[in-house]
């Protein structure tokens, strides 16, 4: 892959996207964001708050009503094909195939991925660097732990190394430990270059990480900090703030639940 | 707490898609087979009314009591409309004479072959593929798709006993699977009263004997599929067991089983009997030709040394007595082809007895068998009914040969054929009777073999007990797996 | 992309626990199927050269061909034994006679109703309802699976289109699966020629025709079962919806269409048939009985030459009785068959809804056990039948008996020894099974109709996959 993006250009950017769903409910309403490379950006918000539609509409799994979301300048909807060449993606819970060895399902998505000069040595190395112990290689999906299949996807992510990368709640279900381990990958890979939109419901991990934290509310953005500002704010003022829009859109939350996730 | 439990399970039943798919499915399927058993039936009753008209023609043609026939037409039973059973395969009529022998022929799939492409579909067939199908999707996550979903440690969070969890699943899926057994086939019944379908008192007790049978049947499923579900950990993994498990006892056992004694217990074809028959026949024939040369050298050997006129006024005088001796051994040849025929023919039954026996043990390793063959039993429409039938009809066949033997002895004028007659005065041919009618009023009746109620369950309580210990040892075994069962 | 996704699928079904189990419940059955249908088959045939046997012993018994009893019966081919079809429920054996008409008698199934409880487990049974059960085991969730997973969500945040994603899948899962069901089917033909089965070539053409359906109706139950997955959203309910269709395409459509559609047709039955042809030829009888009675001859005749006159008196008469009962009995055979050949059409062209159907009378027909097995034979004895009456004619003078046997009793008694027949002497059965190109011409429609189902079921679900909910 020969992607030598332009320097200050965002690789993921959000143009006054708008999702109004065929029942009439607004999941993202004129949401404009930017995440440039060595970036981090944390969604947080509720339940049905548009984190995910917002991760969904730029792997064009839903057509925005409005607006768009471009990968690389590249609109993932008008050219899915050619925008999804610049982005990885780790899911909530990556389940994988079961009846895949780990290294059988890396090899398959890699490639899926565009990437096929790879050899069995490179695997290997991504495997043990998001701390997969070797002896699991071999085996069958089905009998790995959830932390173990969270591995497997990151690492997928990291050998496909397009220089966006999506995070869908990555850290939910897992262990401090493997929390920790996980969010310590993500910095790496911000290091590295890569520009990382991740959601999620862990405002101290978003803080810990992220070089923007973004609130949403109702599809709405509604606040956006910087890492600086976040050293800045009282955490649990921050909680309140965000608890209170939760709050007032819960029992409209409940209803999309369904529809969100 | 038990009828909470039991309320929940109904809840969660009756309203799932399962659940409507199965009643929408069986209804349409009973329904329907019944309004089509009721046009076989009725179609059946025209053909055996018909074959009344050709018998009675046959009567009022015959010239002569010789050559008088009859046909005999097996009856159709109501019963046949829930299990066609063999109706559709064995022959359905045999012709009666005094020379041929009692052979059911023509059964109704080879008069129409059409409907035997697909065969025919009936409620047995309908409880025994579809609603054990549906068991099973009731079923195969009964336990393991609680656990997996979490329902059950929230549920044993409480005071509950593992035992009241269990009576209240089985409770539920019962329920779930017998109303739409049950509701469907009750408006069957309907349906044969509204089409003035004629059922005896004893046909609605094998009407409702069958229908215990079916539910049984659907019993010892879910049991199995309970069992299986809180065997294996994974709800994936019992689908997929269960699945086999039906293929196997559904579609393969039975057959296989049959099959299997077919080849163990070979039994001779008819053409095989009758070779042998003739066989026999030609060598006692042979033998007695050969006999016979040998009496007559006896008796020329007595005359040895008598003169022409000693020898004449000898054999005037034994003509009677050797005229006699050899009849007698005529008749002795007769008797003894005959006697070796009945031998050969029972060697066969008994040789078709064991395999059927052999066979139907095979087979009853799956309870689809039991099922089969007990709701066969209670319609009539087993595999004995042939032999009735032909046994009946050999009863009868003697009872007519009887008749017209009295009969052609009564008028001995009537002489059977024609008879052309030579002498000086030229040629006169006489046709015996002329457009004269017989006087077949007393001819006797056929009385169709009737299985009663009684009997006909007698016959399949072997098979019924078989269902309940079929039932008795899954439940046995849900019950101790699931006491034991790991709700992690 | 389409050979990543068509070698993961490969993989991916090869190395699920689901293939494992399935594969080695078909493979047995498969084997199973070929190996019974062989047993069959050689069976029916040690039975039918008995009966052969048998019949030539009753023959050679006699000395006189006028008192000949011949049978003729359906000789038993493998293909037969293995697709069933009707050949069980017609009758084999038919009682040859110089003229009249001919029925043929004794089935399998009326002769030994033991089969008949459970029949037997063909091919066409193997492949009609287990292997499309399989299908549907194999891919209820296909897609709605994948959804759950995720992994459909981690392949689409990839380059990749959904044309390629689908149409991999669906060749993935059909070559590999039908690569996998041909394996037991090759050992199951291997397995012929050791038992001692010869086919010809045109049979083995046959074969390979029915194991080409076979093929051709598992892919459009795996196609089927593909587009439901990607229509519902849980597996369970695809499972459900499959299900559904499976028992009415499967059990209910086949049969009830015909049962339903058959007794539409106004046809007579067979019994209502005979009594009218019988009431035609009692009245003729009566008719000519009259004439019979002013039968006379010169009174100077000898009485010996008498015989010989009045037997041709009452041949003439016969043969002129017997052509008019078979001009009404042709008109009324006509009508009958045409009217039933109506049924039929009528009843299988609406079976045909059904996939099961279509494959059925595909297989039936290239195993030469469909209807027209039936037919063929009857089409087949009627012509052996001249072949016979010829025979006969030349054998003892007339071709005619008419229900009518003159025997003469002779007691001088110091005749010699007539010969035994010799039962070689005597045309040969002939059952013309029809070749593999009319065969294969009869089930053009089927197969067309298969590939339309196939072409119907994988587009459907290419089609229902394009528009499918990634998330």
């Amino acid at each position: 892959m020969t992607t030598e993006p332009i320097q200050a250009a965002p690789l993921l950017e959000a143009r006054n996207l708008t999702k109004v769903y065929e029942d009439g409910v607004k999941a993202l309403d004129n949401l404009n964001l930017k995440v440039l490379p060595g970036e981090i950006f944390a969604m947080l918000g509720g339940n049905g708050a548009g984190k995910t539609t917002t991760i969904n509409t730029f792997l064009d799994f839903i057509q925005p009503t409005s607006g768009s979301a471009l990968i690389n300048s590249i609109d993932a909807n008008q050219e899915p094909l050619e925008a999804k060449k610049y982005v990885s993606f780790v899911s909530e819970n990556v389940q994988l195939y079961p009846n895949f060895t780990a290294m059988q399902n890396v090899d398959f998505f890699v490639r899926l991925g565009g990437q096929s000069n790879y050899e069995r040595a490179d695997y290997e190395h991504a495997l043990i660097r998001v701390g997969l112990q070797r002896e699991a290689f071999d085996k069958k999906l089905k009998d790995f732990s959830k932390g173990m299949r969270q591995k497997c996807g990151i690492a997928i992510a990291i050998l496909k190394d397009a220089p966006a990368i999506l995070l869908d709640e990555p850290t939910s279900g897992l262990d401090p430990k493997a929390g920790k381990e996980f969010t310590r990958l993500v910095g790496e890979l911000r290091d590295e270059g890569k520009a990382i939109l991740m959601s999620t419901h862990d405002i101290f991990r978003a803080k810990e990480i992220a070089d923007y934290v973004g609130i949403l509310n109702n599809g709405v953005l509604v606040a956006q900090k910087t890492y600086e500002e976040l050293r800045g704010v009282n955490l649990e003022e921050l909680y309140v703030e965000y608890m209170a829009g939760y709050m007032d859109e819960t029992l409209e939350s409940a209803v999309l639940t369904n529809d969100l996730d | 707490m038990l009828s909470l439990l039991i309320q929940k399970e109904l809840k969660n039943i009756l309203l799932s898609p399962k659940f409507v798919a199965t009643f929408a499915v069986c209804s349409i399927l009973i329904l329907m087979s019944v309004y089509i058993g009721i046009q076989e039936y009725n179609n059946a009753v025209i053909q055996y009314e018909a074959n009344q008209e050709i018998a009675r023609q046959d009567i009022a043609e015959a010239s002569n009591w010789r050559s008088i026939r009859n046909i005999l037409h097996r009856e159709p039973t109501p019963l046949q409309i829930f299990v066609s059973g063999l109706h559709f395969d064995v022959g359905r009529l045999s012709n009666i004479s005094t020379s041929d022998d009692i052979k059911l022929i023509r059964s109704p799939y080879s008069d129409e072959t059409l409907f035997a492409i697909f065969r025919f579909i009936d409620f047995t067939f309908i409880v025994q593929i579809v609603l054990s199908l549906f068991a099973i999707l009731f079923t195969y996550d009964a336990i393991n798709g609680e656990r997996e979903n979490g329902t059950l440690k929230l549920a044993f969070v409480n005071p509950i006993s593992r035992a009241s969890y269990l009576i209240a699943k089985f409770t539920g899926i019962w329920m779930g699977l017998i109303i739409p057994l049950l509701i469907p086939i009750l408006i069957g019944m309907l349906m044969l009263i509204l089409f003035d379908i004629p059922v005896l008192a004893s046909d609605w007790g094998s009407i409702a004997s069958l229908i215990g049978l079916s539910v049984l049947y659907i019993t010892f499923f879910i049991g199995i599929g309970i069992l299986v579900s809180s065997l294996a950990r994974k709800s994936s993994l019992s689908f997929l067991l269960l699945l086999v498990i039906w293929i196997g006892g559904v579609l393969i056992i039975p057959r296989l089983g049959i099959t299997a004694a077919g080849q163990l217990v070979p039994i001779e074809s008819v053409a095989q009997i009758e070779a042998k028959q003739d066989a026999f026949q030609r060598a006692r024939w042979n033998q007695y030709s050969e006999d016979l040369s040998e009496t007559w050298r006896t008796r020329s050997a007595e005359m040895e040394g008598m003169d022409e006129a000693q020898a004449q006024a000898y054999r005037e005088e034994k003509e009677w007595e050797w005229l006699e001796e050899d009849d007698a051994t005529r008749k002795q040849v007769q008797v003894d082809i005959i006697e070796n025929n009945r031998v050969l023919y029972e060697e066969v039954q008994n040789q078709k007895k064991i395999q059927e026996k052999l066979a139907f043990n095979i087979a009853r390793i799956s309870p689809v068998s039991s099922f089969r063959l007990a709701a066969m039993n209670l319609a009539g429409t087993d595999i004995d009914m042939k032999s009735r039938y032909e046994e009946n009809m050999r009863f009868y066949k003697d009872d007519f040969t009887d008749f017209v033997e009295r009969k052609q002895a009564e008028n001995p004028d009537e002489q059977g054929g024609m008879r052309i007659e030579i002498d000086e005065s030229g040629v006169s041919i006489d046709f015996g009777r002329d457009d004269q009618t017989l006087d077949t009023s007393e001819l006797p009746r056929f009385e169709a073999p009737v299985v009663q109620a009684g009997t006909a369950f007698g016959n399949s309580l072997l098979d019924f007990g078989l269902l309940v210990l079929f039932i008795i040892v899954t439940f046995g075994g849900s019950f101790t797996a699931f006491l034991r069962y790991d709700m992690r | 992309m389409f050979k990543l996704i068509f070698a993961k699928e490969l993989k991916e079904i090869i190395q699920s626990s689901r293939f494992t189990i399935s594969f080695a419940v078909c493979s047995v059955l498969i084997i199973l199927s070929f190996y019974m249908g062989a047993q069959n088959y050689l069976a029916s045939l040690a039975q039918y050269e008995a009966a052969v046997q048998e019949n030539n012993n009753q023959i050679a018994a006699n000395t006189d061909w006028q008192f000949v009893n011949h049978s003729i019966m359906l000789p038993p081919q493998p293909l037969m034994a293995l697709v069933n079809g009707v050949s069980n429920d017609i009758g084999r054996n038919i009682e040859m006679r110089s003229q009249g008409e001919l029925r043929a008698e004794n089935t399998r199934f009326n002769d030994e109703p033991i089969f008949a409880i459970f029949r037997f487990m063909d091919l066409e049974f193997i492949f009609g309802i287990i292997l499309s059960l399989f299908a549907i085991i194999f891919a209820y969730d296909a897609i709605n699976g994948e959804k759950i997973s995720g992994t459909l969500k981690l392949c689409f945040a990839n380059p990749l289109s959904r044309a390629s994603f689908i149409s991999g899948k669906l060749a993935g899962s059909f070559l590999g699966l039908s690569i996998a069901l041909l394996i037991p089917m090759l050992i199951g033909c291997a397995l012929l020629p050791l038992l001692g089965i010869q086919l010809t070539g045109e049979e083995w053409i046959r074969l390979g025709l029915i194991l080409i359906a076979g093929l051709a109706y598992f892919g459009l139950f795996l196609a089927l079962a593909i587009g439901i997955s990607a229509i519902t959203s849980k597996p369970s309910n695809s499972f459900l919806l499959c299900l559904v269709i499976w028992i009415f395409a499967v059990l209910i459509i086949p049969r009830g269409s015909v049962l339903i559609s058959g007794r539409i047709a106004d046809v007579p039955n067979v019994d209502q048939i005979t009594a009218e042809k019988n009431r035609y030829r009692a009245q003729l009888f009566a008719e000519d009985r009259p004439k019979m009675a002013d039968f006379s001859v010169d009174p100077q005749t000898e009485p010996m030459d008498v015989f010989p006159l009045f037997s041709e008196f009452m041949n003439e008469l016969g043969t002129a009785r017997q052509e008019k009962i078979d001009v009404f009995n042709a008109r009324l055979n006509e009508e009958f068959t045409n009217k039933r050949r109506r049924q039929e059409q009528l009843a299988l062209s609406i079976s045909r809804v059904s996939p099961t159907s279509v494959f059925t009378l595909a297989t039936t027909e290239l195993a030469g056990t469909s209807l027209r097995l039936q037919n063929q034979y009857m089409d087949d004895a009627y012509e052996y039948q001249n072949t016979y009456a010829s025979f006969m004619e030349e054998e003892t003078g007339s071709a005619n008996s008419g229900g009518f046997r003159m025997i003469v009793i002779d007691t001088d008694g110091n005749q010699e020894e007539p010969d035994p027949l010799d039962p070689n002497d005597l045309p040969q059965f002939q059952f013309n099974q029809g070749s593999v190109a009319t065969i294969a011409g009869n089930t053009l429609l089927d197969f067309g109709l298969l590939f339309i189902f196939n072409l119907v079921f994988f587009g459907g679900a290419f089609a229902a996959f394009l528009k499918y909910d990634l998330r």
